[in-house]
């Protein structure tokens, strides 16, 4: 980085703002709202609607249940005793904690 | 795009919005579409179906992750870290298309360098028409690498400081303030012929 940038020179200058200022951003056409609320209808009426007419959260459900049995059958047949409950749940809680916060900053 | 004393703040309207209120839905697009709408197309050289589309789908993700939303930091910022991600995700996605929407709707009958010389070649007697000038600085903005080209427009369109442009690029203060020095060493370049024509 050359003694310029270092000494805090950080703008654009007057000559190039003066030249950016001069070709604003468009703005949004009047029925962007309009449009992106019946976007987000579609999309809720889509998801209400699920795969196969069935309400999504009740494949959700499916899935839980079958990984919890997948899960507690393996543990039934392969106890390990190296690590406690306790132990897993607090990774588990770390890991989930640590997801959100990633997701919440990349805005999902 | 103030907010007058009776209107909601930001961060009420998406406690609002996580109750699943569209009207308050509304009131927050309404607030931002110009802001998002118009860093898209800053973004992608031009407006046209990819912007709209992209545009939407920012607000779209705001509405679902409303329900997580917790203010960390200005709502415009947070908006702004999910107008870059998904930017940048279009851009990746894209990278292997050589017509590149900024690309395309920039792309004139001549190349730039050769539009550049010609206005270095102008007489200072020769006068700029405002479209020409218009047509350069938009040709020179979207001929940026995407990274200094945002930080060119949240900090001369949407007004941020360094900090909160960090915080929306997911960069470091020096890193944002790097890349703006080179955008305005390469805007400098770019546009040197108008400089000296204009003065």
């Amino acid at each position: 980085m050359n003694k310029r940038n270092d000494q805090g020179d950080e703008g654009l200058g007057r000559e190039l703002e003066g030249l950016l200022a001069s070709v604003p951003p468009p703005k949004a056409p009047a029925w962007f709202a309009a449009k992106t609320l019946a976007k987000l209808r579609a999309e809720k009426a889509e998801r209400r609607g699920g795969w196969l007419r069935i309400p999504q959260w009740k494949w959700l459900a499916a899935g839980l249940g079958m990984v919890v049995l997948v899960f507690g059958v393996m543990r039934w047949n392969h106890p390990t005793d190296g690590i406690s409950d306790a132990e897993v749940f607090a990774a588990l809680n770390s890991l989930v904690q640590e997801d959100e916060d990633r997701r919440w900053w990349a805005g999902l | 795009m103030g907010i007058g004393q009776d209107e909601p703040r930001d961060e009420n309207l998406m406690a609002q919005i996580a109750t699943g209120d569209e009207m308050a839905f509304r009131q927050l697009i309404e607030r931002h579409q110009d802001r998002v709408y118009g860093t898209v197309a800053k973004m992608l050289g031009g407006t046209g179906p990819d912007v709209e589309e992209l545009a939407q789908e920012i607000f779209l993700r705001v509405w679902r992750a409303a329900p997580r939303y917790q203010v960390k930091a200005k709502f415009t910022t947070w908006l702004m870290t999910i107008t870059r991600n998904l930017v940048f995700t279009f851009f990746e996605s894209k990278k292997n298309r050589r017509n590149e929407l900024a690309v395309q709707a920039l792309a004139g009958e001549e190349d730039f360098g050769t539009a550049r010389e010609a206005s270095l070649s102008r007489t200072a007697a020769d006068e700029l028409s405002g479209k020409e000038l218009a047509e350069a600085v938009e040709k020179a903005c979207a001929e940026l690498p995407h990274g200094q080209r945002m930080v060119v427009h949240l900090r001369q369109y949407e007004g941020m400081e360094f900090e909160e442009i960090a915080k929306a690029m997911g960069m470091s203060l020096t890193a944002v303030k790097a890349l703006m020095f080179r955008a305005r060493e390469n805007l400098r370049e770019k546009l040197s012929g108008y400089f000296r024509a204009s003065n």
